[in-house]
């Protein structure tokens, strides 16, 4: 079974290898993602993160959800330093980075819980796949057809940061101002909430981001520098390296 | 190597004035006299009220490590390290990442995962032509 949908603005992609029910679970894949866009987009005015962001629902007012993404967004914004912050001055509460890796990983074990064991989840470029083997390209930063590594994986999730598709839309919450540091980082984990907030976390970081999202335990990175420079952790699941 | 060698200097150096550190309660002696620990912990009082505790040797994959504590009361005044592998634990945090050259591939691949693609930048993404394959 092979679906793709589009969600909370990206397109999302759903590839189920197992024989039976598939197409009811995807179903109910598909209604999660949508729910959570109307209950957490910052660009539905009704959302509760709106809410929340404009002081209409206080802090205990909120959903068991809503507080744990919260939760998730404030050890990160410690952890870097409040290089990522998804409160920036000026801009509503905006907690879409974490949204969307914790939203897509809680789908991913719909899918699991339903008995499936070999599926490929994409949400617009974050990966979740089960039952490997997989092969996952990472897209080359300054090419949309071409691949910078492909990583040969069984279950894991991977992510990745980048300007290339939307801009400098990643914020350094210590300066206020776009990060230029990096062109590309790819982070393997084992959960997409994981993955997800350590790459836009470590991206907000700039060049020590690295580093930093390499010393993150259970994570593996992939970082493409200005001028072509690539730092990759020991561990980087490349199927090249697997296959030696 | 090279690199670590001056961050053990600078560790070393600094341990220096802990080593020296000399409590105004006079218990300096005291220190000094269990400088031949026994292998297991113990702990002497001297007529002060501070305290000395040797701890046990732990083993670690870098050597062993034995930590002499000495107590005013409550407070550490004190902390001797009789034992420390001769190894500098500096950088074991951050993993050492390898530099490579930034190569353009095309391959055979199940999927693609990048920067949050837009719906409109889909139409024209890896990704769709996987996906118009797949169904």
């Amino acid at each position: 079974m092979q679906r793709v949908e589009h969600v909370m603005g990206f397109p999302v992609s759903l590839r189920i290898d197992d024989p039976v029910a598939a197409e009811e679970t995807g179903d109910a894949v598909f209604a999660w993602l949508r729910a959570v866009d109307a209950r957490f987009s910052p660009f539905k005015a009704d959302s509760e993160v709106s809410r929340h962001g404009r002081g209409e629902l206080s802090a205990d007012e909120l959903s068991a959800d809503l507080v744990h993404v919260l939760d998730i967004c404030e050890r990160y914004r410690a952890a870097t330093g409040g290089a990522f912050d998804v409160r920036l001055p000026g801009r509503g509460l905006d907690p879409c980075a974490v949204v969307k890796g914790w939203s897509v990983q809680r789908a991913a074990e719909l899918l699991t819980s339903a008995g499936l064991r070999r599926f490929c989840l994409n949400a617009g470029g974050d990966v979740v796949v089960s039952g490997g083997p997989w092969r996952v390209g990472v897209r080359h930063p300054a090419f949309a057809d071409r691949l910078c590594a492909v990583l040969d994986l069984t279950d894991a999730a991977v992510a990745t940061s980048a300007r290339y598709e939307r801009g400098d839309h990643i914020i350094d919450g210590r300066t206020g101002r776009p990060v230029t540091g990096v062109d590309s980082l790819t982070v393997v984990a084992r959960t997409l909430t994981e993955a997800d907030t350590v790459a836009t976390a470590a991206f907000a970081l700039g060049a020590e981001g690295v580093d930093w999202a390499a010393a993150q335990e259970g994570c593996e990175v992939f970082a493409v520098l200005p001028g072509g420079r690539v730092l990759r952790s020991a561990g980087f699941p490349t199927a090249d390296a697997a296959a030696a | 190597m090279k690199r670590a060698l001056p961050v053990l200097v600078l560790s070393v150096a600094g341990l220096i004035p802990v080593w020296r550190y000399e409590p105004s309660t006079g218990t300096a002696s005291t220190t000094v006299a269990v400088s031949t620990p026994p292998a297991s912990g113990s702990a002497s009082t001297s007529a002060a009220g501070s305290e000395v505790l040797t701890g046990t040797t732990v083993r670690t994959e870098k050597g062993d490590v034995q930590v002499q504590v000495t107590y005013d009361g409550d407070k550490i005044t004190a902390v001797r390290m009789l034992k420390q592998p001769n190894h500098p634990q500096t950088t074991a945090a951050v993993p050492k990442l390898i530099a490579e050259t930034l190569t353009a591939q095309s391959a055979d691949i199940d999927t693609v995962s990048g920067a949050t693609l837009t719906s409109d930048g889909y139409k024209e993404s890896l990704q769709a032509a996987i996906d118009a394959k797949g169904a």
